[in-house]
């Protein structure tokens, strides 16, 4: 529950239709408003590298992720460091903000926590 | 004690008759025979050597894939179910089959049967166990494979002889682009239904074939297949420097009808002693300058084979001179035949070393595999009475046809001193 994506309502929210057709709004606002599309980034840009599964995530990465992920990280500082956002046209576009690093942080998670069943596994004699 | 031996000779006969039985299970063919060991072998032998590859070394890369994640479980999981059931698996690469072996305690069968056909269906080869598993182990092959003389004469003789097909490196190379989706592809044409068969040893024939029926059943085998291109042979020479190992001279012949009368010929060179520290009586062993090996080389496959002296030793003079022997002793035995005794020799130990590869889970998939595989009888009795067969009329005749091919002449090591084949008497 506590691991490297932290804790989400998503599915949940998804699952009902009723709750989906009133929180979808609100979130995309949210996603808006935390102002990291401004800077050109995506979501994932965000998730906190300091973590083993992250960091096994990122080294599976496509080259091409690999360099457009370099590339964000680049054009972002640089805007901070200016203190200016990028123009508004230029804005990451919601469809582009997609969860590129997630699938692989689930599978690092997911092999980690076999590894760590394997390793404190008791054996029985059937 | 004569009726004991008789008694052996006969349940050896039988035994050995039992492996003959190739039943189609699930469509792919099952063969297995029990000598009564205490442990089991189960290998799968995929027709994926590296004569089919289609990219350097994708045939490499998919014999260390094996064992890896597969839809039922991952790579961790086959390895510590394995270890809990005290297994051992292993994959090998040959130039026309690839096999998957897992040795088990008997009784675990169900489990490795299914281990072995779930990576034949659903295995995952993904791009990730590429680059973190694959790949460093394919390119320390390859770097490993590359440092030895031996291995490395005989890669480039292949080429040499062959070209394309069989001419293929067993080995990636070393610094090769191969992807997930190569391997894939491949993986997709060569897990068929002809190019699959499972061989047990120390396991009961309709056990392993309800095994695989149950395991391998449900599951489609979509892939189409290799189809080998019928092999030529060329020859050639090449020089290769190299700083470490023996220095090393490989003298060949290639043909495309692999016969028995070769391995009786690679028999009569072999300079191999039969007892440990005494010298051969072989002609090809004679004045041998010491520390150095003549090794006679007899590589049959589907479709051709390449036969061989491999002459090694600490200096180029001592394989110069040990090469000219062995070159003298070829063509002795090939030009003027072998004497009635020498031919019994030969035959004798060829017979040995045909029986006894059967003998050994290594070898008797590679010697009666692709038998299997071919669907037709695959027992220790039809290579035997094939060596049995040969007269000195016929082995002349092979011997003479095989040497008036191209020489396939390979010197690695230091190439300045190392003899051109001229020098040898080719």
């Amino acid at each position: 529950m506590l691991g490297p994506l932290g804790y989400s309502f998503a599915p949940a929210v998804r699952r009902s239709r009723t709750l989906y057709k009133w929180i979808k709004p609100l979130a995309d606002w949210y996603a808006n408003v935390a102002g990291y599309r401004k800077m050109g980034l995506k979501y994932d840009d965000l998730l906190i590298e300091e973590n083993p599964e992250v960091q096994k995530a990122l080294s599976r990465l496509t080259p091409r992720e690999e360099y457009d992920r370099a590339y964000r990280m680049k054009v972002a500082s640089l805007l901070s460091v200016n203190h200016k956002p990028l123009p508004k046209d230029k804005w990451l576009p919601a469809s582009e903000d997609v969860r590129y690093l997630k699938p692989y942080v689930e599978e690092a998670v997911k092999e980690t926590e076999e590894r760590h069943i394997w390793d404190t596994m008791e054996v029985r004699r059937k | 004690m004569l009726a004991a031996r008789t008694t052996a000779t006969r349940t050896a006969a039988r035994l050995a008759r039992s492996f003959a039985t190739v039943v189609d299970s699930a469509g792919v063919k099952v063969a297995a025979v029990d000598y009564g060991q205490p442990t089991s072998a189960v290998t799968v032998l995929v027709k994926a050597g590296s004569r089919y590859q289609t990219t350097p070394g994708v045939a490499h890369a998919l014999k260390n894939f094996a064992f890896k994640s597969t839809a039922k479980r991952s790579a961790l999981g086959t390895i510590r179910e394995a270890e809990l059931y005290g297994g051992i698996l292993s994959s090998s690469l040959s130039r026309e089959y690839l096999a998957l072996t897992a040795e088990f305690l008997r009784g675990d069968e169900e489990y490795f049967v299914d281990l072995l056909s779930s990576f034949v269906t659903s295995a995952k080869l993904t791009r990730h166990e590429m680059a973190e598993l694959v790949l460093p182990v394919t390119e320390s092959e390859s770097t490993l494979a590359q440092q030895d003389p031996a291995t490395r004469a005989l890669e480039l003789a292949h080429t040499l002889a062959f070209r394309s097909g069989l001419g293929y490196s067993l080995f990636a190379p070393p610094h090769s682009h191969l992807t997930s989706e190569d391997v894939r592809s491949f993986a997709s044409t060569a897990f068929s239904k002809d190019g699959i068969a499972f061989l047990g040893t120390g396991i009961d024939q309709s056990a392993l074939s309800s095994l695989v029926q149950k395991h391998l059943g449900g599951a489609q085998l979509s892939g189409s297949g290799f189809k080998a291109s019928p092999s030529a042979y060329h020859g050639g020479e090449t020089r290769v420097e190299l700083a470490t190992g023996k220095q090393t001279v490989f003298i060949g012949y290639g043909t495309t009808t692999p016969s028995a009368e070769l391995a009786a010929l690679s028999a009569h060179l072999s300079a191999e002693p039969s007892v440990k520290w005494a010298q051969s009586t072989s002609p090809a062993a004679a004045g041998l300058p010491s520390g150095t090996t003549v090794q006679s080389v007899y590589l049959p496959y589907s479709d051709a084979a390449l036969f061989g002296i491999l002459v090694q030793g600490p200096t180029a003079e001592a394989v110069k001179q040990a090469g000219q022997t062995a070159v003298k002793a070829l063509k002795e035995a090939t030009g003027s035949g072998l004497k009635a005794e020498e031919l019994k020799k030969a035959v004798a130990k060829a017979k040995f070393q045909a029986a006894s590869a059967t003998d050994r889970r290594d070898s008797i998939f590679s010697v009666l595999g692709s038998k299997v595989l071919a669907g037709s009888e695959a027992s220790a009795d039809s290579l035997i009475s094939s060596l049995d067969k040969i007269d000195s009329a016929a082995f002349s005749k092979a011997a003479s046809a095989l040497v008036k091919a191209k020489p396939t002449y390979v010197a690695v090591g230091h190439v300045d001193a190392l003899p051109y084949p001229d020098e040898l008497g080719l």
